[in-house]
């Protein structure tokens, strides 16, 4: 499986101010740009969140690539969110929403693009250790979001290898050639990456 | 040198229909040597005996010890103690970056996040690898990625190494490279290959076939049983 595809990107050293600034003011940050676009729904407020965000994105040394990457992945939706939305409300909210959504990408990828994994998983095991007094085992919380994460361009890398495969025999417009093999697919993956944490003692219990 | 300890260990598979089906037959076996090598066709039973040595497998019946420890009852104790690497390092490497994966690995030692940082890099620092440090897993070699996957189950120092196949999917050079590698570890070694040469670096070779032990003994005659079987 290619597993290329990234929504949201890796982590790219530097040593930035976005860098340096503390994972959970970065986290407060990137609620403030989803309540920002969604809460405020107007064209000037929407346009500015997105304005300060790219300026964040190129702030942290960050290339302008990922941002196109990111886009890319999405322009299909997007497309289709702003005809709809045009047709239904006009192109002030088409923007709107479009841009919102392309805000709150790139703010989540600057995150993850200026946080080391381990890092992330420090923090989200951090945030949800006052529930360990109710059984919550905020270590396998971390793994399992960082985990979660890891997945997604291993699930679209999939959809492109079968796409290419069901091409290659014919198959471009048979649906079943070309779910089932992703289906298939991510059910080893999961698997073998239990296997993998599990060779490693990583889902034991004390730990 | 470790123990491991197989006896009557067998293990089988449930099927659609509700029957079984027997993928290990009851073995008994001591290893003490510091590698071993375990030959077979696909198919015959080998991996499902290497899973058995980390717990990843428990047996149906009888019992796997790896120092003493069984690996039903002390399953988490044995797993810090056996290392496991599999055939597809993809399968292995969890992490975006191997640096990453190896702190992956770290975690388990609870050590300060700055120390498991630079445990990592001197790990892959060791097997010169500091320059692929921060890539992409996916932008590595087949034979980068097998190190990496090797580095990340050294870190946390075990004392078996068990390795599934760990040369299928390189090329002549990287499966040299790991040959040299693996020669060089202090670990006692249980490698499953279909790399005869791989098998007679060992000390010990055990041939396996349609899910039992048939040849236990000195790797040039295991390979030469093995030679006579596929004929």
């Amino acid at each position: 499986m290619r597993g290329h595809a990234h929504l949201i990107g890796n982590y790219h050293p530097g040593s930035s101010i976005v860098h340096r600034t503390p994972l959970w003011l970065k986290g407060i940050l990137l609620a403030l740009v989803a309540v920002a676009c969604f809460g405020f729904p107007t064209v000037g407020a929407t346009t500015a969140v997105l304005a300060v965000v790219v300026g964040l994105h190129f702030a942290a040394g960050l290339p302008a690539r990922r941002i196109w990457r990111a886009v890319r992945m999405m322009a299909p939706f997007l497309v289709l969110i702003a005809a709809f939305q045009w047709w239904q409300n006009g192109p002030g909210t088409a923007w709107t929403v479009v841009a919102a959504i392309i805000a709150t990408v790139i703010a989540s990828n600057i995150l993850t693009s200026t946080t080391t994994v381990a890092a992330l998983l420090d923090g989200l095991s951090a945030a949800v250790r006052p529930l360990a007094r109710f059984g919550a085992d905020p270590e396998r919380f971390g793994l399992t979001v960082q985990l979660m994460l890891r997945s997604i361009p291993f699930v679209i890398g999939a959809f492109d290898d079968v796409r290419d495969a069901a091409r290659a025999r014919g198959l471009e417009r048979n649906i079943r050639a070309r779910t089932l093999p992703v289906v298939i697919g991510t059910v080893a993956y999961a698997r073998a990456t239990g296997d993998a944490l599990a060779a490693r003692g990583l889902g034991d219990p004390e730990d | 040198m470790s123990l491991i300890e197989l006896e009557a260990a067998g293990a089988s598979v449930e099927l659609a229909d509700g029957g079984h089906r027997t993928i290990l037959s009851s073995t008994t076996l001591a290893l003490s040597e510091q590698r071993i090598a375990v030959i077979g066709a696909n198919g015959s039973g080998k991996s499902t005996l290497l899973r058995l040595l980390n717990g990843l497998l428990l047996p149906d019946s009888g019992s796997v010890r790896i120092n003493g420890l069984d690996t039903r009852t002390h399953g988490s104790a044995v797993r810090r103690s056996v290392g496991f690497v599999f055939t597809d390092p993809l399968s292995q490497l969890v992490m975006p970056t191997p640096v990453e994966d190896i702190e992956l690995s770290l975690r388990r030692l609870k050590l300060p996040a700055a120390q498991r940082r630079a445990a990592a890099l001197a790990a892959l620092e060791g097997f010169g690898l500091a320059k692929v440090a921060e890539n992409s897993i996916y932008e590595l070699s087949g034979g980068e990625r097998q190190l990496v996957a090797l580095a990340a189950v050294l870190a946390v120092d075990p004392d078996v190494l068990v390795l599934d196949e760990p040369s299928t999917l390189l090329d002549l050079r990287n499966t040299r490279l790991l040959r040299s590698t693996l020669a060089a570890l202090p670990q006692q070694l249980v490698i499953s290959t279909h790399d005869l040469d791989f098998a007679l670096d060992c000390d010990r070779a055990l041939v396996v076939d349609n899910a039992a032990v048939v040849f236990d003994g000195a790797p040039e005659d295991a390979v030469a049983h093995y030679r006579a079987m596929a004929a």
